[in-house]
């Protein structure tokens, strides 16, 4: 599990503009309500005026700034993508692991499990739920997450399941080590450049799911988003709002998907050569 | 123990409870969550009206719409292809999503054909002329339209083509009422696809390409493309014959894990391009709150997905005997 990570990933343009962007985004996320001129759900402007000084992106049908509405979304897209993949990550890790360590029949209900689950398409159960109860994004975010975990879990279990075999593993439980602290010394700390690809992959997930989500009218309305931005904006698509109304998320979204794209894709580049030796078979 | 578990999953009869399990559960939550949802569609229609009705009336209209009942009544009517009635359009839901659904198999279906068959040939192509210019900027290039979702490809495509330039028509599939001969008609629906059919083909044809170009990368490097060459076969022969077959193989495994993205590009392409397919009935369903649509087209969707995975596997053994004889 030792490779020259960081003297592969500085030279690689792709992880250099990952990281570029998700910084930018970074920033927009964590100072957002300091950027904003006005707040998005103030309909005190003109209904759709055209970009001026004071509204750098004009103003919306409902009479809302647009760039702060802007801001607002993307903030939303990211924490959306950021809870949903952390919580993937994180059933991922754990169960995958407790899979690889105790076999058996742990084992086999948790795989059987994440079969299951990977074969129910995430969308329908989301676009279920969402148009039934209207539920608070988070919980959104959560049961995605509940749906993403088996390809992180299945990665995490084979890798357990070679490092189970590793001298340090076996010393370590030969002086006694008992299962809990050899996954927690051992065996999660030495998974680490997994983790980064799952989240990336997983947030890429999020993310495009929760702008289609929004887009197709899913998401509580008053909530800011992406999608919800570009499917209003779509119904005056006969009038003069391109430039300053639809573009703007469309270049958002956009770049917030090549970032996690290129950052999966790098890492994946990096870590792949050994995955490919100790992993060789089915994995997803 | 884990080998144990491994053939077990590897078997055909696991796959089988895989699925069936996947399915039951669709089923059962199409059929459950409706049910936490406080009153129904009778008394919220007829509830605050100046309508009263007896138990009977009111037991009837239920049953109508198809509402109560147990799961295994559930069961037997989504089988009989019984989903009740629309509220919006008050027809039967099977009728709407059976005409809905030819549509969205021409869409998907030469969408996926289409950019499985060019993805896979530039993949080849540029895994063989590796480190050449024309692979830097193609890899280059596909990575970039892989971060580009589908609802801005759409969006964009639209405003170019049918906005801008209006070569294409913005909405629908056909024009309507228009009396055509045959071929005349063809072309028309082609005419109407392309644009959907372009921004799906953009959407996943950068995935299908860098799988196959990274896999291929990894089978040309194999023991066994050396023979091939040093046997003095035609370049043509080893890249498809010898090499490509083995390259073929992520591409088909990762495909149900893309698949999820897709479905959801599609039902936005739908949505963008107004599209009459299951992505339009469904967005439909959903403004309206048309509760008998939604949950059919969900489940109805979901089953055929479900489907489609379990034939994925069956082509996966095909193509890899290793996995039938490893057992």
């Amino acid at each position: 599990m030792h490779v020259n990570v960081h003297g592969t990933l500085r030279r690689d343009p792709w992880f250099l503009s990952g990281m570029t962007l998700s910084l930018f985004f970074l920033i927009v996320t964590l100072l957002g309500p300091l950027l904003v001129p006005f707040s998005p759900w103030n309909m005190d402007f003109i209904p759709l005026s055209p970009p001026t000084l004071t509204h750098l992106l004009g103003v919306n049908d409902g009479g809302q700034d647009i760039f702060s509405e802007l801001v607002y979304a993307i903030r939303n897209t990211m924490i959306f993508g950021m809870i949903s993949a952390s919580a993937a990550l994180f059933m991922g890790v754990l169960l995958g692991a407790l899979a690889g360590w105790f076999g058996g029949v742990v084992d086999l209900i948790l795989m059987r499990l994440a079969d299951v689950l990977l074969a129910t398409p995430a969308i329908m159960i989301l676009i279920l739920v969402a148009a039934l109860f209207r539920p608070s994004p988070y919980i959104l975010a959560l049961i995605l997450s509940g749906l993403m975990w088996p390809t992180i879990g299945k990665t995490i279990r084979a890798q357990t399941l070679s490092l189970k075999q590793s001298l340090h593993v076996r010393a370590a439980r030969q002086m006694g080590g008992g299962s809990g602290y050899i996954i927690i010394r051992h065996l999660i700390p030495e998974m680490f450049p997994l983790y980064l690809i799952g989240f990336a992959a997983k947030a890429r997930m999020a993310m495009f799911m929760e702008a289609s989500l929004a887009f197709l009218g899913l998401m509580d309305p008053s909530r800011k988003s992406l999608g919800m931005m570009i499917s209003y904006a779509l119904k005056y698509y006969y009038m003069d709002i391109w430039w300053h109304w639809l573009f703007p998320p469309i270049v958002c979204l956009s770049l917030l998907i090549m970032m996690v794209t290129f950052l999966a894709i790098s890492l994946e580049k990096v870590v792949d050569p050994r995955l490919r030796v100790n992993l060789h078979g089915r994995t997803s | 123990m884990a080998s144990a578990s491994r053939k077990f999953i590897n078997n055909d009869l696991g796959l089988v409870v895989t699925f069936c399990l996947a399915a039951l559960l669709m089923t059962f939550l199409s059929y459950g969550l409706p049910r936490f949802l406080p009153g129904d569609f009778v008394t919220a229609t007829y509830g605050a009206s100046q309508v009263t009705l007896t138990a009977e009336q009111e037991s009837a209209l239920r049953a109508y719409y198809g509402q109560g009942r147990g799961f295994g009544h559930y069961l037997s009517r989504v089988a009989r292809f019984d989903w009740g009635y629309s509220y919006v359009f008050e027809t039967p839901v099977s009728a709407l999503f059976f005409s809905a659904l030819p549509w969205t198999i021409l869409l998907m279906g030469s969408a996926h054909v289409i950019s499985m068959a060019i993805g896979f040939v530039a993949g080849v192509e540029a895994a063989w002329r590796r480190n050449s210019p024309f692979e830097k900027a193609m890899v280059g290039g596909m990575t970039v339209l892989e971060g580009i979702p589908e609802i801005c490809t759409g969006v964009i495509l639209l405003f170019v083509f049918a906005l801008q330039l209006q070569w294409f028509p913005a909405a629908g599939a056909e024009t309507a009422y228009a009396e055509k001969d045959f071929l005349a008609h063809v072309a028309d629906v082609g005419h109407h696809l392309a644009l959907p059919l372009c921004t799906l083909i953009l959407a996943y044809f950068p995935g299908n390409f860098l799988l196959t170009r990274n896999s291929m990368i990894m089978v040309i490097m194999a023991d066994y493309i050396k023979t091939a060459r040093a046997k003095g076969l035609p370049a043509l022969r080893i890249r498809y014959v010898h090499a490509a077959r083995n390259a073929l193989l992520p591409v088909v495994t990762r495909f149900g894990m893309r698949l999820a993205f897709m479905i959801t590009g599609a039902l936005v392409v739908e949505k963008i391009n107004a599209y009459p397919g299951v992505g339009t009935l469904l967005y439909n369903a959903i403004a309206a709150r048309d509760l008998p649509v939604i949950q059919a087209v969900v489940l109805m969707s979901s089953l055929i997905i479900l489907t489609i995975f379990f034939a994925l596997e069956f082509v996966y053994r095909f193509i890899d005997p290793r996995i039938h004889h490893a057992r």
